[in-house]
C-alpha cells in the first residue's frame, strides 16, 4: 500500500511535466512546417493531469487508511545536491495538507485543461498554450509535494515562470506584455523574501536537516527574534505570490492571459501557493504571535481594499479578479488567527467557486467574442442557460450565502477571528462579505438580467460548446457542496476537513458558545443579505454606464495605488538606471577597462617593434637568450 | 711532432676559411674559401684516426655537397646588383662577437674540464670501412633507415619545390 | 691534445652562429649553417676519439647525410626565390612583421 503511495508522489509532478515537454517538443519540430492536429495536442494535455488526479486521489485513500500519527509519507526520489552541512534530496511528501491540495489541484486543473479545448479552439499556438497550461500544473504539484523549502522553492519560481509566459501569452499585443512583466517582476520582490527566509532559516537551524520533518522538530530551538524575521520573510514571499498589500498589483493585471489562465492563477495554482506556504510552516507561526498577528492584518486590509476596488470595475474579469485578491485576504486573515485548517478550507471551497466563475466568465467572453466590459452586456440569462445557472451558484457561493460552499468556509475564519479575539479583524471582515456579496451580483444583474446593452453582439451570443458547459457543471457541484465537508458541530456536522488537517497544521482551536456561533454566523448572512439587496435594487432591473464621481472614481481608479508605485519605484529606478546607464557606466565602470585595454594596446605597440619579421633577428634574439643563459651558468662553473 | 704541426696548420687553415665565408660578399667567394675549411676538416679527421670519415668528408662534403652548392650559384648567374646591400654588416659582426662570446666561453669552460687524452693513430681497424660499417647497420639501423627515408623525403620536396613551372608562360 | 680539437670545433661553431646572425645572403647563411654541423662532426670524431669507439663516426656520418638533405632542400629553395624575387636577401622573407 505505502510502497504504491510512494510510487504515485513520485509520478503525480511527472505527470503533467511530461505532457509539457511532449507537447513543446512536438510544438517546437512541427511549428515551421506540417502540425499535428489540434485535437492530438488536446488529448495529450489532459492525459497528464487526469493521470495526476487519479493518483492523487489513490494517494490520498491510501493515507486515510493509515492511523493517524503515521500519516506521512515522504518519498526521496535522488539526492539533489550537498554542500558542506546543506543536503538536499529531491523528495515528495504526502501529509494531510499536500494530499488535500494535491487533490483539488489536479481535480480542478484537469477540468480547466478540459475547458480549455473548447476555450481556445481557434487559436493558432494551441500546442504552446497546452505546454505552458501542463507545466504549470507541474510546478504547483512539486510545489505542493516538496519535503522542503527547496524544493517548494522549485515549485513557487516554476509558477512564476509560467505565470508570466501565460499571462503574456497573447504577445501581439504590448501592454499583455508588459501585465506578463509585471507579474513576473512583483513575484521576484516576493521571491527574494521567501529566498531570505529561508537561507535564515537553514542558518538557525538548517544544520540537522532541511525538509520540514526535521525542520518541525527543531522549530523550538529557534530564538524568538529570528523566528519573528523568517516568519515575515517568508511572508513576503507569500504577499508576492498570492497577492497581498503590497504586491497585490499584479494580479488584476493578470487577466490580460486567456482566461482559463486566469482560472488555474486563481483556483487551482500560483495565488493558493502563499496560503498553503504559511500553513506548511504553522510550526513557525505559532512560535511568534505576532507575526500571526501581522499576517491577519495584511490578509483582512487586503480583503476590504480590493473589495472597495472590486466595487467599480467595469470589466468582468477585473471584478472577478479583485474578489479573488479579497478572498485571499480572508484566507490569511484565517491562517494569521493561526486557524490555518479554517484558511485551508477556504482556499479548498474558493478553488471550486473561482474556478467555476472565471470558466463561467469565459463562457461569456467567448460567447461575447472577447467582450470583456460588463456594461456592453446585459440580459444574457436567455441566451446562456447553463452559463448563468453555473454562474449564479458561484456568486452564491463567492458570496457566501447559506449553504453554498463560500459560506461555511468564510464563516469558519470568520469565527476563528471573534472567538481569538480578534474583534475588530471580525467586523471588517463581515464588512467586506457585504461588498462581496454587493459586487458579486451587481456583476451577475448587469450581466445577465435587465436589457442587452449591445444588441448586436447579444445576438450573436450562444451557449458554448459541451466541452466547456460540462466541467462549468462539475465545478458548480463542487461549489455547492464543497462546503458540506467541514460542516460545523453546530449543524451536526464532523469538521471533516478541519481533523483531516490535524496533524499537518498546528490548529489554534477557538471556542466560543453556541449562541455567539449563531451571532456570528447571524452577521454574516445579514452582510450577505444587505449586500445582495443593495446590488438588485440598484441593478436587477438594468443599469446604465454609471459616472463615476467622488470616492468612487478614487475607488474606480484604485487609489492610484499604480501610480503611487511608479511615482515612488519605477521612475526613480528608471532614473538611476539611466543616470548609471548615461554617466556612471561610461565614465567611472568604464574608466578602468578602458586603461586596461589601453595598457595592453600599448604593450601591444612596444612588442610589435620587436617583431621585425627578419628570420635573422629572430635568430639574434634566441642568440642572445643563450649567450645570457651561458653568461649566468659560466658563473657557477670555476 | 709532426702531427702537432700539422694540426695547427690545419686549424688555421678551417679558421681562415671559416672567416672568409662571413666576410667576403659575393657567395662564390664564400663557397670556396669553405671549401678550404672543409678539407682541412677532412685532415683533422685523419690526424683523429677517423679514416673512413676522412674519405667521406672529401668526397661527399667537399665534393658532392658542395659542388652542388657551386653549381647553383653558377646555375643562377648572381650579378652584383642581385646582391643584397649589407651596410650595417661591420656593425652586426663586432655585435655578434659580442654576444657570442660568452657563449664561446662558457663551451671553452666545459670542455677544459674533460680529461685530456693522447691522439696518437689508433691502429687495429678502428675508424676503418668494416668496423664502422658494422657498427651502423647492427647497432644504428634505425637511425639510419630513417635518414634513408628523410633523404628520399627532402629529394622529393625539392624537386616540388624548385620544379613547378608556371602555368601560361 | 684533445682539447684542441674541442677548442677548434667551438671557434668554428661560433663563426657559424656569427655568419647567420650577420649575413643577409642567402647562400652564405646556408653555408654557415653547413659550418656549424662540421664543427659538431669534429666534435663527434674528437669524442669517438676520445673514447676510442665508433659510434661518434657512425653519427658524423648521419650528420652528413641530413646535411645533403637540407642542401638539397635548402638550394630549391634558393632557387623558387630567386625566380620570384630575384633577390638573395633574406630580408624578403618579412611575413611575419606584426
Amino acid at each position: 500500500m505505502e510502497q504504491t503511495a510512494h510510487f504515485y508522489l513520485g509520478l503525480i509532478p511527472l505527470m503533467p511535466l511530461i505532457g509539457a515537454v511532449l507537447i513543446g517538443l512536438m510544438h517546437v519540430t512541427t511549428c515551421r512546417g506540417h502540425r499535428f492536429p489540434d485535437k492530438l495536442y488536446a488529448v495529450l494535455a489532459c492525459i497528464g493531469p487526469v493521470l495526476a488526479c487519479i493518483m492523487a486521489f489513490q494517494v490520498f485513500t491510501i493515507l486515510k487508511t493509515l492511523p493517524v500519527e503515521h500519516r506521512i509519507l515522504v518519498h526521496k526520489v535522488f539526492t539533489w545536491f550537498s554542500v558542506g552541512e546543506l543536503n538536499i534530496s529531491m523528495g515528495f511528501m504526502a501529509d494531510p495538507l499536500s494530499s488535500l491540495m494535491i487533490l483539488f489541484v489536479t481535480f480542478i486543473g484537469s477540468l480547466i485543461h478540459i475547458y480549455s479545448i473548447g476555450y481556445m479552439a481557434d487559436d493558432k499556438t494551441y500546442a504552446k498554450f497546452f505546454g505552458y497550461m501542463n507545466l504549470f500544473l507541474g510546478s504547483m504539484l512539486i510545489l505542493v509535494l516538496g519535503d522542503g523549502p527547496v524544493v517548494m522553492f522549485v515549485g513557487w519560481e516554476g509558477v512564476g515562470l509560467c505565470s508570466y509566459l501565460l499571462i503574456s501569452y497573447y504577445n501581439e499585443d504590448s501592454s499583455n506584455v508588459l501585465a506578463g512583466n509585471k507579474a513576473f517582476i512583483v513575484n521576484r520582490i516576493g521571491d527574494l523574501g521567501f529566498v531570505l527566509g529561508m537561507a535564515f532559516l537553514f542558518w538557525a537551524i538548517g544544520a540537522q536537516g532541511f525538509d520540514y520533518i526535521s525542520l518541525k522538530a527543531n522549530a523550538h530551538l529557534l530564538p524568538q527574534a529570528t523566528a519573528m524575521l523568517v516568519c515575515l520573510l517568508l511572508f513576503v514571499g507569500a504577499t508576492g505570490k498570492s497577492a497581498q498589500i503590497p504586491l497585490y498589483v499584479w494580479l488584476p493585471d493578470a487577466m490580460a492571459g486567456p482566461t482559463p489562465v486566469s482560472a488555474l492563477i486563481h483556483a487551482a495554482t500560483m495565488v493558493t501557493a502563499g496560503v498553503y506556504m504559511v500553513a506548511r510552516f504553522s510550526f513557525l507561526y505559532v512560535t511568534v504571535p505576532d507575526a500571526g498577528e501581522i499576517v491577519a492584518w495584511i490578509g483582512i486590509l487586503t480583503a476590504l481594499v480590493s473589495a472597495i476596488y472590486g466595487m467599480f470595475q467595469d470589466d468582468i474579469k477585473k471584478v472577478l479578479a479583485y474578489s479573488t485578491v479579497s478572498q485571499l485576504g480572508y484566507m490569511f486573515a484565517g491562517v494569521g488567527v493561526a486557524a490555518y485548517s479554517a484558511g485551508i478550507f477556504h482556499v479548498f471551497t474558493h478553488a471550486f467557486f473561482k474556478a467555476l466563475l472565471f470558466l463561467g466568465a469565459g463562457s461569456v467572453i467567448y460567447a461575447m467574442h472577447h467582450e470583456q466590459n460588463i456594461w456592453k452586456m446585459g440580459g444574457l440569462k436567455k441566451k446562456l442557460p447553463v452559463t448563468y445557472l453555473t454562474m449564479l451558484v458561484g456568486a452564491l457561493a463567492l458570496s457566501g450565502c447559506p449553504p453554498f460552499s463560500g459560506f461555511f468556509s468564510k464563516d469558519e475564519i470568520l469565527f476563528s477571528a471573534f472567538a481569538s479575539g480578534h474583534k475588530a479583524i471580525w467586523a471588517i471582515g463581515v464588512l467586506v462579505a457585504g461588498m462581496t456579496a454587493y459586487y458579486t451580483f451587481r456583476m451577475i444583474f448587469v450581466v445577465f438580467h435587465g436589457e442587452p446593452h449591445s444588441k448586436s453582439s447579444y445576438d450573436h451570443a450562444h451557449e458554448p460548446p459541451p466541452v466547456m458547459t460540462v466541467p462549468l457543471v462539475l465545478l458548480a457541484i463542487g461549489a455547492l457542496l464543497a462546503g458540506f465537508f467541514n460542516l460545523p458541530e453546530l449543524f451536526g456536522g464532523h469538521q471533516m476537513v478541519s481533523s483531516w488537517l490535524e496533524p499537518s497544521v498546528l490548529d489554534h482551536h477557538a471556542h466560543a458558545e453556541a449562541s455567539t456561533e449563531w451571532m456570528v454566523m447571524g452577521s454574516s448572512v445579514l452582510a450577505f443579505v444587505i449586500g445582495f439587496s443593495i446590488a438588485y435594487v440598484k441593478f436587477a432591473k438594468g443599469a446604465q454606464l454609471p459616472v463615476f464621481t467622488g470616492f468612487a472614481k478614487f475607488a474606480y481608479n484604485k487609489f492610484y495605488i499604480d501610480e503611487l508605485y511608479d511615482m515612488l519605484f519605477v521612475q526613480p529606478y528608471k532614473s538611476i538606471g539611466a543616470i548609471i546607464w548615461k554617466d556612471f557606466d561610461p565614465n567611472v565602470t568604464d574608466g578602468p577597462r578602458k586603461a586596461i585595454s589601453w595598457l595592453y594596446g600599448a604593450i601591444g605597440d612596444a612588442f610589435r617593434l620587436v617583431q621585425t619579421g627578419y628570420v635573422r633577428v629572430y635568430a639574434i634574439y634566441m642568440v642572445i637568450g643563450l649567450s645570457l643563459i651561458s653568461l649566468l651558468i659560466s658563473q657557477t662553473l670555476n | 711532432m709532426f702531427a702537432e704541426w700539422l694540426y695547427f696548420g690545419l686549424a688555421a687553415l678551417s679558421v681562415l676559411g671559416a672567416i672568409g665565408l662571413i666576410l667576403f660578399r659575393h657567395p662564390m667567394n664564400g663557397a670556396m674559401s669553405f671549401v678550404v675549411t672543409l678539407i682541412s676538416l677532412a685532415g683533422m679527421y685523419a690526424l683523429l684516426s677517423a679514416k673512413l670519415m676522412f674519405a667521406v668528408q672529401l668526397i661527399v662534403y667537399a665534393g658532392a655537397i658542395m659542388s652542388l652548392i657551386v653549381f647553383i650559384i653558377m646555375f643562377l648567374n648572381i650579378q652584383e646588383s642581385d646582391l643584397p646591400e649589407e651596410k650595417g654588416r661591420g656593425l652586426y659582426l663586432v655585435g655578434g662577437v659580442v654576444v657570442i662570446a660568452p657563449i664561446a666561453m662558457f663551451l671553452y669552460k666545459i670542455v677544459r674540464t674533460l680529461p685530456g687524452g693522447d691522439t696518437a693513430i689508433v691502429g687495429n681497424g678502428f675508424g676503418e670501412v668494416r668496423n664502422v660499417g658494422m657498427i651502423l647497420f647492427k647497432s644504428w639501423l634505425l637511425p639510419f633507415e630513417i635518414i634513408s627515408v628523410l633523404l628520399l623525403v627532402a629529394l622529393i620536396g625539392a624537386v616540388v619545390v624548385a620544379g613547378k613551372r608556371e602555368v601560361g608562360k | 691534445m684533445i682539447i684542441n680539437y674541442l677548442t677548434l670545433s667551438i671557434i668554428l661553431f661560433c663563426l657559424g652562429i656569427l655568419g647567420v646572425i650577420s649575413r643577409r645572403n642567402v647562400f652564405t647563411v646556408f653555408m654557415s649553417i653547413e659550418l656549424m654541423l662540421n664543427a659538431a662532426n669534429l666534435a663527434f670524431i674528437t669524442f669517438a676519439r676520445l673514447h676510442v669507439s665508433m659510434d661518434g663516426h657512425v653519427l658524423a656520418m648521419l650528420v652528413i647525410a641530413v646535411a645533403a638533405a637540407e642542401a638539397a632542400l635548402a638550394l630549391a629553395v634558393v632557387i623558387l626565390l630567386h625566380k620570384h624575387k630575384g633577390v638573395l636577401d633574406t630580408n624578403i622573407f618579412s611575413l611575419l612583421k606584426g
